[in-house]
């Protein structure tokens, strides 16, 4: 069978200490989000991070965003071997600079079909598959594409991601005085949300994590992308271990990977 | 080149939106766009679209930006290839799968990157340029000193949103819809939860993330200095009133805008005649400033529809007109008539006449034919709508 080789999304150094204490080191690459240049997740100064590891943008940046990017890159510590990113305009600046960085495109709700896939790959090492789609399709993908992609295997998905604070909107207009992290529940369907918020926006997360597990040995996989946000830590040594028997029933979500979504509520016309 | 762009679900609506004023229109045919609920266009209606628009000297766009799934691959390049033969002067797209398909089968098709690539910065604008388009469709969120840094660092053609809804999300970065109601946002779908209410534990007042609209009738002539070339108005769902409505105000600023003499009193009560129309309050949103809790909306907002737009004219001699009724009207009532090429011009309504020109005393049925006397011959297609706002209160 193909043992994968796990990225591993942090949010702590602790969890990091754990997780090099408990599983099998050599399996894990870990991906640290930067401070400013993330969004929806506790994030790391630059130089606190000390493995060999990969960093994770996944804001959309603006001028100054951009300009702040191209220094960082200018001044990135060599133990940082990778960069996982949302922005087109960071791989437009990882080409030209010619950044010997893996450069892995998580390009959040997009990368649907293994046209698009291969399209990017000319210009990346790597991308993540979007989550948006059915376990058929996302075979299908893994089957045509030209390169390892890398497989969201685990972990809650961000479902919106929004420029405004959302969450400080409503403590002004309400005057109330709600965390930065929270649970919101529609009104009619009773579907709980979570959400998180920084100055760079609003990041809303599915309220379960999204157990793909069943696709992490598949061919032409790059990474399994494990992300560690809101799971205790038990468990994701599990995943890291293999040790994952009775997940199916304490994770059994699977987001989007069992139905296709519909689009037109009404027919063509002739 | 500064442009007027519209939206047009179908081809009323279109020709409509070029005879208000409209330089472009963006359209959408069956397939492969964004507003999979709108009519849209088909093949054929498509091609009568491109005909009318270049008979006029105008230009039509076609939306071609979904997120393309693996069986939506299928047919692409053959309605790409039909789109060219069309005529159509560019196609909008968001997945770069696209611009690949036209590239590998040499089909001549000019393309501009959808708002849902959200272009925000100049380096990705470039990565595009790069692969060959020639304008980009800014993001919602860019703020002047984006849009500037991106038009001086790549001289593309660059489109902005002036009027319309909002997505609390970037665009193409939501999935709301297709977690709590299996429809796909990013295919067409969208069933627009960031509308919905949500409870937090413990608060007595519902979450909101709803935006208020979009308006930038203010900073048009800003956006035209930093080199903004197309003024794009959001809503391919939205009626032939709203689309008449918006585009002949912005129609009037941009003009005024060209031959220098724009007042404020004139972007106030456009203002006023747009907002009544779009049912919804109206702000700048990123363009000025980062948006706070009062570019949003919260429950007990002010959302109030409205009977305004009483008829269309169908039809037009030195002194009476053929009116399509729309809403209610009665002897008595105040109205203006507004239309292409002319000034809006009240009009008191002293007799009605039903389509065998007897004398009533009220239209009541939606769209009866009605006939009105004593007018000046005016273009099909004018309108007839309620006078609220009056131009004089704003000299």
């Amino acid at each position: 069978m193909i043992k994968n080789n796990n990225l591993v999304l942090v949010t702590n150094n602790e969890i990091v200490e754990t997780l090099k204490n408990k599983c099998q080191e050599s399996s894990i690459t870990f991906l640290f989000p930067v401070k400013d240049f993330c969004v929806g997740m506790p994030c790391f100064e630059i130089e606190e991070i000390k493995e060999e590891s990969y960093i994770y943008i996944n804001r959309i940046l603006d001028k100054e965003g951009i300009n702040n990017f191209k220094k960082l890159l200018k001044n990135l510590p060599s133990n940082i071997k990778g960069i996982v990113f949302d922005d087109i305009g960071i791989l437009n600046i990882l080409i030209e600079t010619k950044s010997k960085l893996t450069k892995i495109l998580f390009l959040s709700h997009s990368n649907c079909n293994y046209e698009t896939i291969n399209s990017f790959l000319e210009y990346a090492d790597s991308v993540v598959i979007s989550t948006d789609i059915t376990k058929e399709e996302t075979e299908e993908i893994l089957k045509k594409a030209i390169k390892p992609l890398v497989l969201y295997a685990f972990g809650h998905v961000a479902i919106m991601y929004s420029r405004r604070t959302l969450l400080t909107n409503y403590n002004n207009h309400f005057k109330t005085n709600i965390e930065k992290e929270t649970t919101l529940e529609e009104s009619i369907s009773k579907k709980s949300v979570k959400a998180i918020e920084n100055n760079y926006g609003t990041m809303i997360y599915t309220n379960e994590p999204f157990n793909n597990l069943a696709l992490q040995n598949s061919s032409n996989i790059f990474y399994n992308l494990i992300n560690t946000l809101f799971i205790p830590t038990e468990d994701i040594i599990k995943i890291l271990n293999n040790n994952t028997d009775n997940f199916e029933d304490k994770y059994p979500y699977k987001y989007l990977s069992e139905e296709e979504t519909i689009f037109r509520i009404k027919e063509e016309r002739p | 080149m500064i442009e007027l762009l519209a939206p047009a679900g179908n081809l009323e609506r279109l020709k409509i939106a070029y005879l208000y004023g409209a330089d472009a229109c963006y359209i959408g045919g069956y397939r492969f766009s964004l507003r999979a609920n709108a009519i849209n266009f088909s093949n054929s209606e498509l091609k009568e679209a491109c005909e009318f628009a270049h008979n006029l000297n105008k230009r039509v766009y076609v939306t071609v930006n979904i997120v393309l799934h693996n069986k939506d691959l299928d047919g692409l390049k053959e309605y790409l290839e039909e789109l060219a033969d069309i005529g159509v002067d560019a196609i909008i797209i968001s997945d770069i799968a696209v611009i690949k398909i036209i590239k590998d089968n040499n089909i001549p098709l000019e393309v501009h990157i959808s708002t849902q690539a959200s272009t925000l910065n100049a380096e990705a604008a470039l990565f595009y340029k790069k692969l060959g388009a020639k304008r980009v469709v800014l993001a919602r969120e860019a703020n002047r000193e984006d849009i500037k840094d991106i038009k001086d660092k790549t001289g593309l053609d660059l489109e902005g949103f002036i009027q319309g809804a909002m997505c609390t999300s970037f665009s193409g970065k939501c999935v709301l819809s297709n977690v709590f109601t299996n429809r796909d946002a990013n295919r067409g779908g969208c069933a627009q939860i960031c509308r919905w209410t949500f409870d937090i534990e413990n608060e007595r007042e519902p979450f909101s993330m709803t935006p208020k609209d979009l308006n930038m009738a203010k900073y048009i002539e800003d956006m035209i200095n930093i080199g903004v070339n197309s003024f794009k108005i959001e809503g391919r769902m939205r009626s032939v009133y709203y689309i008449a409505t918006i585009i002949s105000e912005y129609r009037k600023i941009i003009d005024k805008i060209k031959m220098h003499n724009l007042k404020l009193n004139d972007i106030l009560y456009s203002n006023d005649i747009m907002n009544r129309c779009a049912n919804r309050e109206s702000a700048p949103q990123f363009y000025d400033k980062f948006p706070s809790d009062k570019e949003q909306y919260y429950l007990g907002r002010t959302e109030e529809s409205n009977q305004d737009f009483l008829g269309i004219v169908l039809e037009s001699s030195d002194n009476e007109i053929l009116l399509e009724q729309r809403n209610y009207f009665k002897i008595g009532d105040v109205v203006e008539f507004f239309g292409p090429n002319m000034e809006p011009f009240t009009y008191t309504i002293t007799k009605i006449y039903n389509e065998n020109h007897e004398n009533i005393d009220i239209a009541r049925h939606p769209r009866m034919l009605t006939y009105l006397s004593g007018l000046p011959k005016m273009s099909k297609g004018s309108m007839m709508r309620l006078k609220v706002f009056d131009k004089s209160n704003y000299l």
